[in-house]
């Protein structure tokens, strides 16, 4: 799966698990900050992200990624080493 | 002559109670089962067989030399003694001819000369698996087969660690004058260092009640014998129902009936826990209630290695593994496990009856645990205890052993 593959999956992900507007995921966007994810919302979005890519992500690296962007670079890296 | 206590493949059947102990560590009445034998054979020298991942851990806890030592147990004639028998009334003989006591398809004991030993095996989980090439005898007695089982015989234990500590009416703590015992004070056993604050109700009608060294029982805490508190646990205002055994070192308040906890778990509020096993470093956080019984009084079925069993029993609770926790006002249904590890955080309905090890149940959903380890540090750090490195290795071994069960639970519940 390639990068541009990639981000738009991740995107509908968060869409549908943030219950938020698709213009508003772009990938300067903060989770925390601009997308409303609380720590119950992160938990939630990171369980989405594992099972919509069958991936795992190891929780302390997980925790690094702020924005969509980092999002998108992060799981293209797992989606491409697996 | 010796005794060894050994592990068979039982241990399966008792998750997720054995994930961090032995069988023979799994507690019933005031004791451990090993205690229960070790106490049986006074003086005698004994040696530990356990499943391989947990032998290191085991190896830090009782001695390198006594756990799975193939050479220690080959140099004298041995008694071997299954770590799922309940030892308890009945008796049996150190020394005699080669045989093997079955219960069903138990081994129960396994008597062999030292010059035998080396024909069943070269290395000691052989050897238990050959046991049952001895000569058969049947006998009768009580093997744990499934965790219900320990609650079960809870109230039985208890009366016979009674007895064997043989101290009846015995009150060496400090009994405060406005605290009352109803029944038969014989029936009481209270150790040095206990405090009995005024208002505390000792009913021994139905059974005796042991208070071990430094328990501090608080005022309005209602103890019904048969009930075994462990050393320096604590009681606020408990109404603690028959056939408990709570402690060591436990906080217990609310209501608790036919219960089990082992060391360092907490149950500090009010809720209702019953017939209920609970290992190490459990909380339960406010009103966290447990049901016991069904509304249409059928038998409780609950999960054992992913398949529901009928328990026989209509009066079953949960089961909850080490370093659990729940959040205030958790409901566990009718014969719940809770895995280690997991962290249930209630919504105001009942909670699923299984909830596998290292997972978070969230709003019905399931999620992978996150910072368990850490957690686990820090609420050990509170109660000044250390987490060794072996354990740390034996919770990292159980947490890749059950990934893909967690995996599969979130799976379940995540819509993408």
């Amino acid at each position: 799966m390639d990068i541009k593959a990639v981000e738009e999956k991740l995107k509908g992900v968060i869409v549908k698990q943030l219950k938020v507007a698709p213009e508003k995921v772009v990938a300067s966007a903060e989770f925390v900050k601009d997308l409303g994810a609380d720590s119950f919302a992160s938990i939630e979005l990171v369980a989405a992200f594992e099972v919509a890519f069958d991936i795992e992500m190891e929780e302390d690296a997980a925790l690094k990624v702020k924005t969509v962007g980092d999002a998108v670079k992060f799981i293209h890296s797992l989606v491409a080493s697996k | 002559m010796q005794i060894c206590v050994f592990e068979d493949k039982g241990f399966e059947l008792l998750y997720p109670l054995t994930y961090m102990r032995p069988t023979f560590e799994l507690k019933c009445g005031h004791t451990l089962l090993y205690e229960k034998i070790v106490r049986a054979f006074p003086g005698m020298k004994f040696q530990y067989i356990v499943r391989d991942w947990l032998e290191a851990r085991w190896k830090e806890k009782f001695g390198a030399d006594k756990v799975n030592n193939l050479a220690a147990i080959q140099s004298d004639d041995t008694l071997f003694i299954n770590g799922r028998l309940l030892y308890m009334g009945l008796k049996l003989e150190a020394n005699g001819s080669e045989e093997v006591g079955m219960a069903g398809e138990d081994v129960v004991y396994a008597r062999i000369k030292k010059s035998e030993i080396g024909k069943y095996g070269h290395n000691v989980f052989d050897l238990v698996a050959a046991l049952k090439n001895l000569p058969k005898k049947d006998i009768s007695c009580t093997m744990i087969k499934y965790p219900w089982n320990l609650v079960q015989k809870n109230p039985d234990a208890i009366r016979d660690d009674f007895a064997q500590i043989n101290k009846p009416g015995v009150i060496e703590g400090d009994f405060h004058p406005q605290a009352c015992i109803v029944g038969d004070k014989k029936n009481v056993y209270i150790a040095k260092g206990a405090k009995i604050h005024p208002f505390v109700c000792l009913d021994v009608t139905d059974g005796p009640i042991i208070i071990d060294e430094d328990v501090i029982a608080y005022p309005f805490t209602r103890i019904e014998g048969p009930n075994a508190v462990g050393k320096k646990t604590q009681l606020f205002g408990t109404n603690l129902r028959t056939g408990s055994a709570i402690g060591p070192v436990c906080r217990v308040g609310g209501e608790v009936e036919d219960s089990i906890m082992h060391a360092y778990s907490n149950k500090y509020h009010d809720g209702f826990l019953g017939h209920a096993y609970l290992c190490e470093w459990v909380n339960l956080g406010a009103m966290t209630t447990n049901s016991d019984l069904k509304n249409d009084y059928s038998n409780v079925c609950l999960y054992v290695n992913g398949e529901l069993f009928d328990t026989c029993d209509g009066k079953v609770g949960c089961f909850i593994g080490d370093h659990t926790k729940t959040s205030i006002g958790t409901l566990l249904n009718t014969g719940t496990i809770v895995g280690m590890m997991s962290n249930v955080v209630g919504n105001g309905g009942v909670a699923p009856k299984y909830i596998p090890s290292f997972s978070w149940m969230i709003n019905d959903k399931y999620f992978k645990a996150q910072k368990g380890m850490e957690t686990a540090k820090y609420a050990m750090g509170r109660r000044k205890c250390t987490m060794t490195v072996e354990e740390e290795k034996l919770i990292n071994y159980v947490k890749a052993m059950t990934k893909e069960e967690v995996k599969a639970y979130v799976k379940k519940t995540t819509v993408v």
